[in-house]
C-alpha cells in the first residue's frame, strides 16, 4: 500500500464530523461539570454536590421521577411493542397513519397536552346521557393524577419509543420469524416474549433510555398536574441557586446512564444479534 | 395411501386469483415439488398447507383429517424458509429445540433429539454457535433440522436453496433428499429451478397462472411434456408450428420438411395446425447414427457450454438447437456448412396448448 492510498483511505471527513459531534455533546456537559465544581472561590471541589445531596427533596423528587419513568417505560412497551409488531405483520397500510400520530408530540406542545388532560379528566366520568358517575375526576386523587402524568409522559415519549421499536423490528425479518415460530407450534404470547422482544432488546433499551431522560427532566406536565417530580424541583432550585442545579444536572446525567446500565445488566444475556438473513 | 390431500383448493386476493382449483394427493414419504415461474401460485399453495393463508374454497387434509381452518401452530407441519428464519437470539441447539420446548417435552428428550438432529446435519460442533456465526448453507441445514425436530406430518420447503451459491446448492439439495428419504417424511418443495425439481422429486407439479399444468415424475415431465408451457419451462426446447399430413402415420410438415412423430394424432385431422417440440439433445448428425427422421440442415451457429456444445441448425426456414456432448477429439462442423440431422419419432412431440 503506497502513501497516496493511505491518504485516500484515511477517513478524514468522518473523523471531523465525529469530533464535531463529540464536542457538541461533551462540551456543555464538561462546562456544567466544571461550573459545578467551582462553588468556592479558587477551589475545585464538591461543595455544590454536598449541598445538593443534603437536601431531602432531591432524593424524594428524583426517586419519584424514576418510579414514574419506569412506569412510563413499562406501559409504553406493553402498548407500543404489540402495536408496532402488528403493523409490521398484518397492517402495513396503517404504518403511515401511526407514524403521523407518533410525530404529533413534536408539533403539539406539552402545555397543550397538559391542559387537554386537565380539561378532560377534571370532570367525573359519567354514563352517557345520565348523571351516574363511573369515576371521580382523575385530577382529584393521587393515583388518578399519577395515571394522568404517566399517560402524558407516554405520549411525550411516543415518537422515541415507537421509532426505536419500529427500527429494531426492521432489522429482523419479523414476518418470517413469526411464521417460523408458528410452524413450530408457538402461540402469540410465546412469539412476542421469546422471539420478538429478545430480538428488539437493544431498540427497546434505547427507546427506554430516551423516555427515561424525558421523564426525569420534564417540567410542564408535572408542574400543572401538581406532581412533585425532579423537573419542577430542579427548575425551582435554579431560580435561587447557581451551582447546585449544575451539580444536580450532571448527577442526573450520570444516574440516568447508570439506570440504563442496570437495565442492560438485569435484562442480561446475549446482545441483540443480526437479523434473519 | 394418501397422506396429504388438497381438494379443489382456490385462493383469491380481491379480484386476483392466485390459485385455481388445485387438486393433489400426496403419498406418505413422497417428495413433491411445485415448479413454476414467479407468481404462478406455488408459494401461495404451500402457505395454505402451512396455514399462513386460508383457502377461499376447497379443503386440505392430512391423514384424512381436515386442517383447512386450523391455525398454523396446530398443524404439526414443519417449514423451511428461503430466508432461513433462524431465531437470532438463540443458539443452534436452542433453535432446533425450540419447537420441542413449545410442546413442553421433557428436557432430557429435547437434549437427545437436538443431538440426533445435529448429527443428521453434521453440525455437532456448532451447537452453541449463534446464527450470525454460521454460513448460509449451515444456517439452512439448521433450519431443516429445526423443522424436522418436531417430527412433522409434512415438511414444507419454500425455495430453501435460492439464497445459496451454486455449489452449496447442489450439495445441500442432495443432503435434503437423503435426509427426507432416511426419515421417510412427506415433503413439499417449492422452486422455480427446474434442475432442483428434476433432481429431488418423486413427482413434480408444474404450475402456471395459479393452475396445475402437468403432474408427473421428473422423467415424464422432462421427456413427455403435454403442454407448450411445460415443454418450454422445463429444459431447453425447440418449438415450431407444423401441419398434420397423415394422422394415422403420425406425419407432420414443418415448413416443407416432413417429420414422423410418435405422438398419438388420432384426434387430429389432415391439415390441422399443431405445435411441435423437439429437445436439442434428441438431434444427432446422420454421420453418427440414423433414426426415423433424416433432414437436411445448414449450420447457423455454435456455442460452447462446457460439457455440451449447442449447435444452431436451420431446417427448412426454422432454426433449431441441437446439443452434442463436448468431445475434444471430434471436429465440430463449420458455420454455413450443409449437413443432415436425424431424430427418432419419439423425439417429435406434438403439444397441447
Amino acid at each position: 500500500m503506497n502513501a497516496t492510498t493511505r491518504v485516500r483511505k484515511f477517513p478524514f471527513w468522518s473523523l471531523v464530523w465525529f469530533i464535531l459531534g463529540v464536542l457538541y455533546f461533551a462540551l456543555p456537559l464538561y462546562a456544567t461539570l466544571d461550573f459545578s465544581l467551582r462553588m468556592e472561590r479558587d477551589v475545585i471541589g464538591f461543595k455544590a454536590y454536598e449541598l445538593a445531596f443534603a437536601d431531602d427533596e432531591f432524593l424524594k423528587t428524583f426517586g419519584y421521577s424514576m418510579l414514574l419513568a419506569i412506569a412510563t417505560i413499562i406501559v409504553s412497551i406493553i402498548i407500543i411493542v404489540p402495536t408496532a409488531y402488528w403493523i409490521r405483520l398484518r397492517l402495513p397500510e396503517a404504518r403511515r397513519i401511526v407514524e403521523f400520530i407518533t410525530l404529533l408530540p413534536f408539533v403539539i406542545p406539552a402545555i397543550i397536552l397538559v391542559f387537554g388532560l386537565i380539561r378532560v379528566y377534571s370532570s367525573p366520568v359519567n354514563i352517557p346521557f345520565t348523571e351516574i358517575s363511573l369515576l371521580q375526576p382523575l385530577t382529584n386523587f393521587k393515583v388518578g393524577t399519577n395515571i394522568l402524568i404517566v399517560a402524558g409522559y407516554m405520549v411525550l415519549g411516543l415518537p422515541y419509543m415507537y421509532r426505536s421499536v419500529d427500527t429494531g423490528m426492521r432489522t429482523v425479518d419479523v414476518r418470517t420469524l413469526t411464521e417460523a415460530a408458528q410452524s413450530l407450534g408457538a402461540n402469540w404470547y410465546t412469539i412476542i416474549v421469546r422471539i420478538i422482544l429478545p430480538n428488539v432488546r437493544t431498540a427497546l433499551l434505547s427507546g427506554a433510555l430516551l423516555t427515561f431522560a424525558i421523564v426525569v427532566g420534564e417540567v410542564v406536565l408535572a408542574s400543572f398536574l401538581g406532581v412533585p417530580t425532579f423537573g419542577p424541583y430542579l427548575f425551582l432550585l435554579g431560580q435561587h441557586r447557581a451551582y447546585e442545579p449544575a451539580a444536580l444536572t450532571f448527577t442526573t446525567f450520570l444516574l440516568t446512564w447508570a439506570a440504563m446500565g442496570i437495565i442492560q445488566l438485569v435484562t442480561g444475556g446475549q446482545g441483540q444479534t443480526t437479523g434473519a438473513h | 395411501m394418501t397422506h396429504l390431500s388438497l381438494t379443489n383448493v382456490s385462493k383469491h386476493f380481491g379480484d386476483f386469483t392466485a390459485v385455481r382449483d388445485f387438486n393433489l394427493d400426496v403419498k406418505k414419504g413422497e417428495f413433491v415439488s411445485f415448479l413454476g415461474p414467479s407468481g404462478c401460485g406455488k408459494t401461495t399453495t404451500l402457505r395454505m398447507i402451512a396455514g399462513f393463508e386460508t383457502p377461499s374454497t376447497g379443503s386440505i387434509a392430512i391423514e384424512s383429517v381436515d386442517i383447512t381452518n386450523k391455525a398454523p401452530n396446530q398443524r404439526n407441519v414443519g417449514m423451511v424458509f428461503q430466508a432461513y428464519a433462524l431465531f437470532p437470539n438463540m443458539t443452534v441447539a436452542q433453535n432446533i429445540g425450540f419447537g420441542l420446548r413449545v410442546r413442553k417435552e421433557k428436557e432430557s428428550d429435547i437434549k437427545d433429539r437436538v443431538a440426533e438432529m445435529l448429527a443428521i446435519i453434521n453440525l455437532e460442533k456448532k451447537a452453541d454457535s449463534y446464527p450470525y456465526q454460521l454460513s448460509g448453507g449451515q444456517m439452512q441445514r439448521v433450519a431443516l433440522a429445526r423443522a424436522l425436530a418436531i417430527r412433522p406430518e409434512v415438511l414444507l420447503l419454500d425455495e430453501p436453496l435460492s439464497a445459496l451459491d451454486a455449489k452449496i446448492r447442489v450439495a445441500l439439495r442432495a443432503e435434503i433428499r437423503a435426509i427426507q428419504q432416511k426419515l421417510g417424511i412427506t415433503a413439499i418443495y417449492v422452486t422455480h429451478d427446474q434442475e432442483e425439481a428434476l433432481s429431488l422429486s418423486d413427482r413434480i407439479v408444474v404450475m402456471r397462472e395459479g393452475e396445475m399444468d402437468q403432474v408427473g415424475t421428473p422423467f415424464e415431465i422432462y421427456n413427455f411434456p403435454t403442454t407448450v408451457f411445460v415443454a418450454n419451462f422445463v429444459g431447453t426446447l425447440n418449438t415450431a408450428n407444423a401441419e398434420v399430413v397423415d394422422p394415422a402415420k403420425g406425419l407432420i410438415n414443418m415448413d416443407g420438411v416432413q417429420f414422423a412423430s410418435a405422438t398419438d394424432l388420432k384426434d387430429r385431422k389432415k391439415g390441422d395446425k399443431v405445435r411441435v417440440a423437439i429437445r436439442p439433445e434428441r438431434f444427432n448428425f446422420v454421420s453418427q447414427e440414423k433414426k426415423a427422421n433424416i433432414v437436411d440442415c445448414t449450420i447457423e451457429n455454435i456455442t460452447f457450454l462446457g460439457s455440451i456444445v449447442r449447435i444452431q441448425v436451420k431446417i427448412g426456414n426454422t432454426k433449431f438447437y441441437m446439443d452434442t456432448f463436448n468431445n475434444p477429439f471430434l471436429e465440430l462442423p463449420r458455420i454455413g456448412a450443409k449437413d443432415q440431422v436425424t431424430c427418432s419419432r419419439e423425439a417429435v412431440l406434438v403439444l397441447n396448448d
